[in-house]
């Protein structure tokens, strides 16, 4: 029998007075880095970082499932309520899961929405963390589509949702990566993708904060796929112009998915980003 | 561009998955490249008939609104980023949808998957 290196277990945190049972992966030793997977998808988008073992053998990388996602249940009492993630609910997850893991200043790289995320704590908690690497992550995006489609009793908004985020693929990923991506996407529980992407679409609040990051003391690398029309390579220079010290690389051949799309294109990048850390 | 629509929906009528994806959509759809407009008669996902226009008389569903060069480039084998996508093509201002957008949403894996069948097919043959 040969598994994975990936292995998978479970905590339990509190967020905002809730318990929360917690869906995490690991691999590899080393500095730990942990990973923010996008709106309506799940950890499952780091597969491909989790296993590689050049990565692995320098970095113990971790990432979860945020409630609602993935493996990690709902909380009680949710058939009763409007799932809508916030910012200060997200940034609560990150940090209790960085907590219950004991993480001594892992790295942050999240994701589209994980990406903002990061920024915010690059913004807010900057003590937390040694460094940030912010993927198809820009200040702000109004939505470019009606949320409201991904959550309706005549159709499937996971199949919707999965139709609508193809757009930001790139035609250069290969066809396994991409419907194994978008698959997830298909998975996502009733209104999750629609609440994720009501922060997402609607707080501004970072575009104020990012001129708090302290680069000299935690530097912040974003990464942006030209295929992504989401955050486009534009959003995300905006957003590198405003944090003094910010890196930022265009990543041609990708989208909003880099690492579950195209693992290949995408690990150099990752790798120089990690590196960038130091 | 009759001709490849034509190319298009022998291939969409000869791909069983796709037409399983659209078995419940009877619609028609307006696809207009400058002065040149297509009524495309979908049925139980069938696409039945191509009929160019222009024809008051023919109502549609929803339409897709671009520039021939616009979706030459999305029917590149890799297209450039924005032309990779009929919402790429309305997000860099090359491609207007009208109509009844939901409808579209609701059959966008289907009717995105037709589109790209005007890209080149696998066994190398090319689209008028």
């Amino acid at each position: 029998m040969s598994f994975e290196p990936i292995t998978g277990r479970y905590i339990n945190i509190t967020v905002a007075g809730r318990a929360q049972r917690i869906y995490v992966e690991m691999a590899g030793e080393g500095r730990p880095v942990l990973c923010l997977h996008t709106a309506g998808a799940d950890t499952r988008q780091w597969r491909h970082i989790l296993n590689d073992a050049e990565l692995a053998a320098g970095h113990r990388f971790f990432a979860f499932d945020m409630p609602w996602h993935g493996k990690s249940l709902p909380p009680h009492g949710f058939e009763t309520e409007e799932y809508l993630l916030t910012t200060e609910t997200y940034i609560e997850t990150v940090l209790a899961v960085a907590d219950a893991l004991s993480l001594e200043k892992p790295i942050l790289a999240g994701c589209s929405m994980g990406g903002r995320i990061a920024l915010q704590l690059a913004a807010l908690h900057p003590e937390r963390f040694s460094g940030f690497i912010a993927i198809e992550a820009s200040d702000f995006q109004p939505a470019w589509y009606d949320i409201d489609w991904f959550h309706r009793p005549d159709a499937h908004g996971g199949e919707m949702g999965a139709a609508l985020v193809s757009t930001n693929i790139s035609p250069h990923a290969p066809l396994a990566d991409r419907w194994a991506t978008l698959w997830m996407f298909m998975q996502s529980g009733p209104g999750v993708f629609r609440g994720d992407l009501s922060f997402y679409t609607k707080d501004a609040s970072l575009i104020e904060r990012l001129a708090m990051i302290d680069t000299s003391r935690t530097p912040v690398h974003l990464l942006v796929g030209a295929y992504d029309l989401t955050c486009t390579p534009d959003d995300a220079k905006r957003t590198a112009d405003a944090i003094p010290g910010a890196t930022l690389a265009v990543m041609p051949e990708l989208g909003h998915f880099p690492m579950s799309e195209h693992p290949q294109a995408f690990r150099p990048y990752f790798m120089d980003a990690l590196k960038r850390i130091g | 561009m009759l001709e490849t629509l034509l190319t298009m929906q022998k291939r969409h009528n000869a791909s069983p998955h796709i037409l399983r994806l659209g078995r419940l959509f009877c619609e028609t759809v307006l696809i207009e490249v400058e002065d040149q407009s297509f009524y495309l008669q979908f049925r139980d996902g069938q696409l039945i008939s191509v009929t160019p226009g222009p024809s008051a008389k023919t109502s549609w569903r929803f339409a897709l609104r671009t520039d021939r060069q616009a979706l030459e480039a999305f029917w590149e084998p890799l297209p450039a980023p924005g032309f990779h996508d009929i919402f790429g093509l309305v997000k860099i201002g090359r491609g207007r949808i009208d109509g009844d957008i939901l409808a579209l949403v609701k059959n966008l894996r289907f009717f995105k998957e037709f589109m790209a069948l005007g890209r080149p097919a696998a066994n190398g043959e090319q689209p008028a």
